[in-house]
């Protein structure tokens, strides 16, 4: 039996900020439930079954927060399960979704997020907690300080400067002038990115993505619910994930199977997820990468290890206007998480910027002619990696 | 597309697990399910965890916990429902075609954790945190729904429950309890009205893991024998309003239950030999039996259910696995004649707020 086509048939962002003093966390998830199916033309009598992206509770202090939310996003009633894998929850609540309709279990499936980073007075001290109780918690690690030597590898390990890595905040701050849901936007220097506070060296302020709050939906369908409901779908054509182990410094050793500084899981994802896709040279056939870059250096090492260039390349190649809206691939075009981080759908939000682009409903951030557009999400200190990639047509 | 059960372990339940960390009491069920199926981590395709941050006691709990669960080099996915909810994830992930070896994990060590503070944090700061609504409450709040759109008495209540210690006695994966006196149960002092607490099933600590295939890995590998043949889920959620409408409908309980045996192909609960319930109480056991119109007491948790051992995230998927043993004829000393059929029931939430069922027929059967 064949599986089902998978194709996303509508979604919605909010404008993400710091704070949303002015709506409940239900009532986000509400906006983005109803949204999305305002885009797709849908009723809730038209989605068979919902997968809610929530990563930790501990940012908002509500336990299980999504079953709150249930009457709110339409689902009492309905199937649903939530799905967190920290920073890669958005893109596993999209695979998930997508193994439920491809599977034929459901015709049509919401995936559906909120988050409220900024009910927590420091994120970092949360995040302090992730750590190992007894080796890591107390140096103290917490994503800045674990990314700071991150940074350091890299920019060491191919002999590239700071400079180099400031030109993404840059463009990632431009980009994001013509996306209307980015947090942070606006027109700086490498100048500026330089003289920003550090905050754990050799990352500064701005090489750091913000603090959102927000809310996104996808609502994922069968093909006898794309020619129902889509006039130009995107289609799940590939998706993928991998998990690295949990313990940093087994992926320093010279033995490790995947390297930390590579971000080890993102290349055998990829390489899984083109597979599906049919892709066999990305930086040719996929048009608009939407990467999960929370910190600066996630950006040339996503890019590397997906195969878009060598390693060691890629903001080499920035440098000449590779990945430029115009340029070979366009990578970003929304800003990406560099400019909007609400943790719990930032993977959806990927997915959702990187199918639009398909769909041709990207407004102002749209790239010409994508035929193919590729998201990624990651969790849990480089250690969870998912990538999807979205195609005009059925793989 | 066809999903089968290629092995199952459950780790030995205790009252409080020192002497194990949480990961290695994982690891050692992770790979005793691998060992069990006759395969190894290595041949996984994926793996899909049910795990609680909260109950875990740490943010991203999957970071420390997806390795020694067998999530490692391969693709991981977590679901914080309940275990259960993890398989059926598991189920749709094979039947899509795109992985064929599975592990589904899920632990709760409900020793390490104030799990009544864990509840209580699960209330919405507005109207539900500030009464102090905790699980046992809002069982309370089940109860006296249930006692009276069900007409359940007391006395059945406490039968039930007594009946459970006893099939639980002699499940040698359980706590093996001491048997329970309908005195010992209904005399108990009232926990939240009415419910008492000789009629709640006491937490314990545990884990338990489960390999799925795909039928072409089964095909591809003959010296794999399959235990059971998962036929259908059905999960569902009803709405987080604890009002008596919620509380008496049983709805997410019954949509989940049709579903999982309209995709079996199944009438009615009289085509089931086994059905392991999760009933957190005895009002719970009554109020399942009759939503899902179980005539044949017999078939009712051979197992004992949560009085066997209840780790409170995992059980439903514990129920799974007893199921699965049923169908294969390797429950033991709580092995029932002739099983083919057996369902499985988990539920989770707020006064059971979501319910899942998960239904099993022996691998001969289907091959």
């Amino acid at each position: 039996m064949k599986p089902e086509t998978v194709a996303v048939l509508g979604s919605y962002q909010s404008n993400f900020k710091t704070h949303v003093d002015e709506k409940t966390y239900v009532e986000q998830a509400q906006i983005a439930a109803a949204g999305a199916l305002r885009d797709a033309g849908m009723t809730p009598e038209d989605i068979d079954a919902l997968v809610f992206a929530q990563a930790p509770t501990h940012f908002m202090g509500v336990a299980d927060a999504d079953r709150w939310a249930l009457d709110h996003v339409f689902g009492a009633g309905k199937p649903v399960f939530r799905i967190h894998t920290g920073g890669a929850t958005g893109g596993s609540a999209v695979q998930a979704a997508y193994s439920l309709v491809r599977s034929k279990l459901f015709r049509s499936v919401m995936v559906v997020g909120a988050e409220r980073m900024a009910e927590t007075p420091d994120a970092q001290e949360v995040l302090n907690l992730i750590f190992d109780a007894f080796y890591e918690r107390d140096m103290p690690l917490s994503t800045n300080t674990t990314v700071g030597l991150w940074t350091t590898c890299y920019l060491q390990r191919f002999g590239l400067t700071q400079e180099d890595l400031a030109r993404i905040a840059v463009r990632a701050r431009r980009n994001a002038m013509s996306n209307p849901h980015a947090h942070l936007k606006g027109e700086i220097t490498v100048a500026d990115v330089m003289a920003s506070k550090v905050i754990a060296y050799p990352l500064k302020l701005f090489d750091i993505c913000p603090r959102s709050s927000g809310s996104a939906a996808m609502i994922v369908g069968s093909m006898a619910m794309a020619k129902r409901f889509a006039t130009r779908p995107a289609f799940i054509n590939g998706s993928a994930s991998v998990t690295d182990t949990y313990w940093i410094g087994d992926r320093l050793t010279p033995s490790a199977k995947l390297r930390f500084v590579d971000l080890g899981p993102a290349a055998p994802a990829a390489r899984a997820c083109y597979a599906r896709a049919g892709i066999s040279d990305p930086a040719k056939q996929i048009q608009v990468a939407e990467i999960y870059d929370a910190y600066t250096v996630m950006y040339p090492v996503q890019l590397e290890q997906m195969g878009f260039c060598a390693e060691g390349e890629a903001l080499r190649l920035d440098k000449d206007g590779f990945w430029d809206m115009d340029g070979a691939v366009a990578v970003n075009p929304s800003g990406g998480t560099l400019c909007t981080n609400p943790i719990a759908v930032t993977g959806l939000v990927r997915a959702i910027d990187a199918a639009n682009q398909v769909m041709g409903k990207a407004a102002a951030m749209q790239v010409s002619r994508v035929r193919n557009a590729v998201s990624t999400a990651v969790g849990g200190i480089a250690q969870f990696f998912n990538c999807t990639v979205f195609g005009a047509e059925p793989a | 597309m066809s999903a089968y059960v290629l092995g199952i372990a459950i780790a030995p339940p205790s009252v409080s697990h020192d002497g194990l960390r949480l990961e290695e009491l994982v690891y050692r069920t992770s790979r005793g399910a691998l060992a069990a199926a006759g395969v190894s981590q290595r041949q996984l395709d994926h793996v899909t965890l049910g795990a609680c941050d909260e109950l875990d006691g740490r943010p991203i709990s999957s970071m420390l916990m997806a390795a020694p669960a067998g999530g490692y080099m391969t693709d991981e996915i977590k679901v914080t429902d309940s275990g259960a909810s993890a398989l059926c994830l598991g189920y749709a992930r094979v039947l899509s075609g795109e992985f064929h070896l599975g592990l589904v994990a899920s632990w709760c060590k409900c020793s390490k954790t104030n799990v009544e503070e864990v509840m209580r944090f699960r209330g919405d700061p507005f109207f539900t945190r500030p009464l102090g609504l905790g699980a046992v409450e809002a069982d309370g709040l089940f109860a006296q729904a249930v006692q009276e759109e069900l007409q359940i008495s007391e006395a059945e209540v406490g039968r039930r429950v007594a009946d459970a210690y006893r099939r639980a006695a002699r499940n040698p994966r359980g706590m093996r309890y001491a048997e329970k006196t309908l005195f010992d149960v209904n005399g108990s002092p009232y926990d939240a009205t009415p419910v008492r607490s000789g009629q709640r099933a006491p937490l314990s600590d545990g884990a338990v893991a489960m390999v799925i295939a795909s039928g072409a890995f089964v095909e591809r590998n003959r010296g794999c024998e399959p235990l059971a043949r998962i036929t259908g889920v059905g999960w569902a959620s009803d709405s987080y309003q604890l009002d008596r409408a919620r509380l008496r409908s049983l709805q997410s309980a019954r949509t989940a239950w049709r579903s999982a045996l309209r995709m079996a192909g199944l009438q009615d609960a009289s085509a089931l030999d086994v059905v392991e319930l999760e009933a957190q109480t005895g009002y719970h056991e009554a109020a399942y039996v009759r939503a899902f119109a179980i005539t044949d007491e017999d078939r009712i948790s051979p197992s004992g259910g949560a009085f066997a051992q209840n780790p409170l995230f995992c059980t439903g998927l514990v129920n799974a696995a007893e199921a699965v043993l049923q169908v294969s004829g390797k429950a033991g000393e709580v092995q029932r004649a002739a099983v083919k059929c057996a369902a499985a029931h988990s539920c989770h939430g707020y006064a059971q707020q979501g319910n899942v069922v998960a239904l099993f027929e022996s691998a001969g059967a289907a091959r």
